[in-house]
């Protein structure tokens, strides 16, 4: 009987121990950052002022502009340990500005971005790598509901309280599904969409 | 009939300019009038065109007018009366100054509401104006006025030519259609 109990005790507590096993694979991504915060990784979150994200493409010919005023950036930056680097980016897609209320319309439009089904966008690294431009942010965009991978060209300069990062890159619209109907054409509203930013940072405890 | 103009007839490049501008005009109205319905896609297709069109008016009114000055302007009969003489020239100095003022105002507007205008998505012309809603507004009730203009002018363009055509029986009119030679 007490080795009964004694055999049952020790079934479960293997079965404990093999579940609390199990847990932190599960976890990897999350606990990932913090493990290469351990390795030096300094973290950083977006200023209050300074960022800029802007976009371009063209329109009947012409380049046409707009911005994004609302969006959070998060950094995990280290030089020395650019695999272990990490970005986020969140965009609130009905937050842009082209300058005119018609093309603002148009653009928030079901065919076109669609903010109201879906009001984010993101971009996720979870590592950096050196590519031929430079430092690179190497992760997934989604936006639109379309999750495509994404290398994002970094231009990164820290100071001992805060970081800016800046650069542009060029995403093609259709890829992510920007543009039904009508807007499926690339003759009057090109594919390309050209993205410029400058993000502020200052530097977190985390 | 000539390709250069002589004292007594317009030639061939003068007669093509003309008659291009008029249907261009004509076609311009055409598309602006169903751009108001429009939206969206249809829309920006629509005013893409119209402005396509426009610029090539500006471009076809320099020359025109370059090619003017380079020729001999075709005289009024001789029995054409001074106040008839007055009233065909401000007619045609106004409807120069319309083919050129139509455009460049679209032009402004394009410009103010950062809708640059570009010929046949080949190419971009520079913005004149950055955006500005005053300037819009104005440019756009100017645009719209102007056209107004342009359409009494011509009235009274072709109301002068049908009286030289029919009432004085003289060659004016004759000698600038298209296939119109002059005896």
């Amino acid at each position: 009987m007490t080795n009964y109990l004694a055999a049952l005790t020790a079934v479960a507590a293997l079965g404990a121990a093999a579940c609390s096993a199990a847990e932190p694979p599960a976890q990897a991504p999350p606990v990932a950052a913090p493990a290469a915060n351990a390795a030096g990784v300094s973290h950083y979150v977006q200023a209050a002022a300074g960022s800029q994200l802007n976009f371009s493409f063209m329109q009947a010919g012409a380049e046409n502009q707009g911005e994004f005023k609302q969006f959070v950036t998060e950094l995990g930056y280290e030089k020395e340990n650019l695999a272990a680097s990490s970005l986020q980016v969140t965009v609130q897609t009905g937050s842009f500005d082209t300058q005119d209320k018609d093309r603002n319309d148009t653009l928030a439009g079901a065919d076109l971005l669609d903010p109201k089904k879906f009001p984010t966008a993101r971009f996720t690294a979870n590592s950096f790598a050196k590519g031929a431009k430079g430092i690179e942010a190497v992760g997934k965009l989604t936006l639109h509901g379309v999750t495509r991978d994404l290398k994002l060209p970094l231009d990164i300069k820290t100071t001992a309280t805060g970081a800016v990062i800046s650069g542009e890159t060029v995403i093609k619209r259709l890829d992510y599904g920007v543009g039904q109907g009508d807007w499926k054409t690339t003759e009057w509203v090109g594919d390309e969409v050209k993205l410029q930013y400058k993000v502020a940072l200052t530097r977190a405890a985390k | 009939m000539t390709f250069r103009n002589t004292t007594g007839s317009w030639g061939a490049l003068s007669k093509a300019l003309h008659w291009l501008i008029v249907l261009l005009i004509i076609n311009q109205w055409i598309i602006a009038e169903r751009a108001e319905a429009l939206t969206g896609f249809a829309k920006l297709k629509a005013l893409g065109y119209h402005k396509s069109f426009g610029m090539t008016i500006l471009m076809l009114a320099i020359i025109r007018l370059v090619w003017r000055w380079m020729n001999p302007v075709p005289d009024l009969r001789a029995e054409t009366k001074p106040w008839e003489r007055l009233l065909a020239k401000i007619s045609h100095v106004l409807l120069y100054g319309l083919i050129f003022a139509m455009p460049i105002t679209g032009w402004l507007m394009s410009s103010a509401k950062t809708y640059s205008v570009s010929w046949f998505n080949l190419f971009a012309f520079p913005n004149l104006v950055g955006k500005n809603d005053g300037v819009y507004h104005l440019t756009h009730d100017l645009h719209e006025l102007l056209f107004a203009a342009l359409v009494i002018v011509a009235a009274l363009h072709i109301a002068g030519a049908l009286k030289h055509h029919f009432i004085d029986k003289n060659d004016v009119l004759k000698r600038m259609l298209p296939f119109g030679g002059v005896k």
